[in-house]
């Protein structure tokens, strides 16, 4: 039962931490590793506002997610953009602003573990024995929120509905008045603001550090490259799993197994089946 | 309606189109004939402006040099270097060889992508359209793209095109691989959306016969250079195209 919930718990902050990066990848096929760096960079502007500007935490909340949102698509707009195509440069260069941010904030003289963002609401409550606390509640509810407006908004919306085309054939897109470009903006801006989310969420959980965004970023890809690059669907089934698995080992074998979990999903997803569940690629190679 | 002179692409230095020129006019459907690789696609490719996209992403990977030269004059405007989004948008839609229909999406879902430009009514009044000038796609609604037969694939990617709003709408070999049946439903119903639509049509293909009857101009293409143009009665008359075209010697 323990592990049911907490491996549920788990697998859907994994989901929350990936669903930018699949996003972003899937659409405009940028492999965006300034993913962890938005996520930190996010739990620090809402520190800034809730801390030192002493603004209502909601209201720095939503502001924050527009900033991290903001920031992606000068990413794109004015860095990613000169790089398109080449997949080597997009990774360089996204992961080149990633570490600019986060050893940007080291150098500022955020570390330490003074940094933390209140719950949402405090209290705990009990499933049976077992103590569940209410905000780890909240994650469960956010992430399926967040699933079922992906899901509704790339299959009910204009917008998503372009994301989806330039997603599957990018220059049969084009030919329909989708402009590629403003596509990619809107991808690595709703990417961002997803990484954001992220972070307001399971930030206060923990404490704000920089290292949490190599973290975040490693989880992602891991949940990414299982899933299949490119799927968000691929991506949250993937969460599950490893979200899972990573329960059972911090149960039967130790918590300090847990980080070697993602890796081996890593590695063992390249050798066994390297399109991950949901990818393309392999079918892609086939169509050429 | 269109009027493109002096069109000439180059891929490093071969030369793709050879100082082609184009013309059509409101309401006429235009076609474009010639063999495997003698640049009906290149010509579709730079009519619509995908050429500036194929172009930049080329220059971008440092792959081939792509030069296009010459004038494409649209409803009184310049459109040379105009993005392809930006040429949808003033009305030249592309149709493309080989569909290229998003796969994993549904019939539906595939026709509202392609309404993107559309506003709410023209989507609407559209879609009914498609399905009434494409009766199979409204049993196949729901249907995966990817599982689609290639006419009813074609039918999808014409409707997708047609949501698109179109002024100028560009055929890239929409017979290829069709039954004779099929092909004749389709070009009856290219034949139908220009008259009741209003739609300017230009066509290619490999193979002239089953298009000829519904196109009032048409061009020859032969190793990226026009060899021949004129009205249908003048193609269809002169006795090399009557042979190298048609399959039907002098008797």
């Amino acid at each position: 039962m323990e592990i049911i919930i907490y491996g549920t718990i788990n697998s859907v902050a994994l989901a929350l931490m990936a669903l930018g990066f699949a996003l972003v990848y899937g659409i405009s096929r940028i492999p965006n590793f300034a993913h962890g760096a938005l996520y930190v960079i996010t739990g620090f502007i809402t520190w800034i506002f809730l801390r030192a500007l002493n603004l209502n935490y909601a209201f720095s909340i939503v502001l924050a997610i527009i900033i991290a949102g903001i920031i992606g698509a000068f990413i794109y707009q004015f860095i990613l953009i000169r790089v398109r195509g080449m997949s080597i440069s997009e990774i360089i260069a996204s992961y080149a602003i990633g570490l600019a941010i986060l050893e940007g904030f080291r150098w500022g003289g955020f570390k330490g573990m003074t940094y933390t963002l209140p719950v949402f609401i405090e209290g705990t409550f009990f499933i049976g024995d077992i103590p569940v606390d209410v905000h780890r509640t909240l994650v469960v509810i956010i992430g399926a929120g967040v699933v079922t407006f992906l899901w509704l908004f790339t299959r009910y919306t204009r917008l998503g509905l372009a994301l989806r085309g330039m997603a599957q054939d990018e220059r049969a897109a084009l030919m329909l008045g989708i402009d590629s470009d403003r596509m990619a903006v809107v991808a690595m801006a709703i990417g961002s603001m997803l990484s954001g989310l992220a972070a307001i969420v399971l930030l206060p959980l923990g404490n704000i550090v920089v290292e949490k965004g190599y973290d975040v970023l490693i989880q992602a890809i891991a949940v990414c490259i299982v899933g299949g690059l490119g799927s968000w669907v691929g991506a949250v089934l993937a969460a599950f799993i490893i979200g899972f698995a990573q329960i059972l080992t911090v149960v039967y074998l130790g918590a300090h197994f847990q980080m070697v979990v993602a890796l081996l999903a890593i590695i063992l997803t390249l050798i066994l089946r390297p399109s991950g569940l949901f990818g393309r690629q392999k079918e892609l190679e086939e169509r050429v | 309606m269109l009027e493109a002179a002096d069109l000439m692409v180059f891929y490093e230095n071969m030369l793709a189109l050879n100082n082609i020129g184009v013309k059509c006019a409101e309401r006429q459907i235009v076609g474009v004939f010639g063999a495997n690789s003698a640049g009906k696609s290149t010509l579709m490719y730079t009519l619509s402006g995908i050429m500036e996209d194929i172009r930049k992403k080329e220059e971008m990977a440092g792959g081939e040099r792509i030069t296009v030269l010459g004038q494409i004059e649209y409803l009184g405007q310049d459109i040379m270097g105009l993005k392809p989004s930006a040429r949808a948008r003033k009305g030249i839609v592309l149709c493309p060889e080989r569909r290229r229909i998003f796969k994993e999406s549904s019939v539906i879902e595939n026709l509202r992508i392609g309404g993107y430009l559309a506003s709410k009514s023209q989507a609407k009044e559209t879609l009914d359209y498609t399905f009434e000038l494409f009766p199979p796609l409204k049993r196949l609604k729901k249907r995966i793209g990817g599982f689609l037969s290639g006419g009813e694939q074609q039918m999808l990617a014409i409707g997708r095109a047609l949501m698109a709003q179109p002024k100028l709408l560009l055929l890239d070999e929409p017979l290829l691989g069709l039954s004779p049946l099929i092909q004749s439903l389709l070009v009856r119903a290219t034949r139908g959306i220009r008259d009741e639509r209003g739609i300017s049509i230009i066509i290619t293909e490999q193979y002239a016969r089953p298009v000829l009857p519904i196109v009032e101009y048409a061009y020859i293409l032969e190793n990226g250079a026009a060899v021949l143009e004129g009205s249908r009665d003048e193609v269809l008359n002169n006795p090399d195209v009557r042979s190298a075209y048609f399959g039907m010697s002098e008797q």
